[in-house]
């Protein structure tokens, strides 16, 4: 049986850029966004952190299998243009960085989410710790 | 004025502390947030591969208790007058799992007046307990609050 596919510290290449498909905001992800967490945003807007979250399951459907992730570690993120319902939202990430450490290795990503017309909405900076590959 | 009492960014004091009420983390609250993120790492979705991990069992997405956080807070201080978040600095210091239940404590660490004269940026220190008082989360987020409008109380 083979080992499900899975991106280890060792196959991330520092300056890789990954763009995902893309997805419409619906009222239907705002709703149940809202419902499960309570937070909530005007009538029309989308929920600020939303995106970030829809965008993360975005970074799934890429080819490349997925990062073999044992912790998410932080990030920064930036608000930079207002979204609606209705805007259509794809991700953008770039490797920026890796370190070594004893168990596993951290790997730092600049991640951008943009709207249907090119605009880069929110954007920051990503840290993970990765799995290596087992020996 | 009718409605509920919305605070202006001239009424947030620097320094001022607040603290919600708990909430549960469920089993119900992961599998919904997979769903709706499309995020079924394993981490959060397979019982059985958890239990070989540092965890010993799945646990909550990060970005679901930052979430969860955020509606608490709507519950710990009668409403800010927010338009909306302009940014965060977040770290993830340690597992929520399945039947954990937390909270969020803040404090007002600065107010900022920015160019747009109808806003102002106030940044608040954020941490997320469990029942154990271990902090799970904690963070700096800038809201964007609206100035009391002109002729207004």
């Amino acid at each position: 049986m083979a080992a499900p596919h899975r991106s280890y510290f060792e196959d991330v290449e520092v300056g890789t850029v990954v763009e995902t498909p893309a997805m419409t905001v619906t009222q239907a992800h705002i709703t149940l966004y809202s419902g499960l967490t309570q937070d909530a945003a005007e009538p029309g807007a989308v929920p600020d952190l939303l995106p970030l979250c829809l965008t993360t399951g975005l970074g799934w459907r890429i080819e490349k299998p997925p990062l073999a992730v044992l912790a998410f570690m932080g990030f920064e993120w930036r608000m930079v243009a207002p979204l609606r319902v209705g805007d259509t939202i794809h991700s953008r990430a770039r490797m920026a960085a890796k370190r070594s450490m004893r168990e596993g290795g951290v790997i730092v990503e600049d991640r951008e989410v943009i709207n249907q017309r090119g605009e880069v909405v929110h954007q920051g900076r990503f840290t993970f710790l990765v799995a290596k590959r087992p020996t | 004025m009718a409605g509920p009492a919305r605070r202006w960014f001239e009424d947030i004091v620097v320094g001022e502390e607040y603290e919600s009420p708990g909430r549960t983390v469920t089993e119900s609250d992961i599998v919904l947030f997979a769903g709706l993120s499309g995020d079924y790492n394993v981490l959060h979705t397979d019982a059985e591969f958890m239990k070989a991990s540092i965890f010993g069992e799945r646990i909550a997405h990060g970005l679901l208790g930052l979430a969860i956080q955020a509606g608490l807070f709507s519950r710990a201080t009668p409403a800010y007058a927010t338009l909306g978040s302009a940014g965060l600095r977040w770290k993830f210091k340690g597992p929520i799992k399945i039947g954990d239940t937390i909270r969020v404590r803040a404090r007002v660490a600065a107010k900022k007046e920015i160019a747009e004269a109808d806003r102002g940026l106030v940044t608040l220190e954020r941490r997320v307990l469990n029942q154990r008082d271990e902090v799970v989360q904690e963070g700096e987020t800038d809201l964007l609050v609206e100035r009391r409008p002109v002729g207004g109380r």
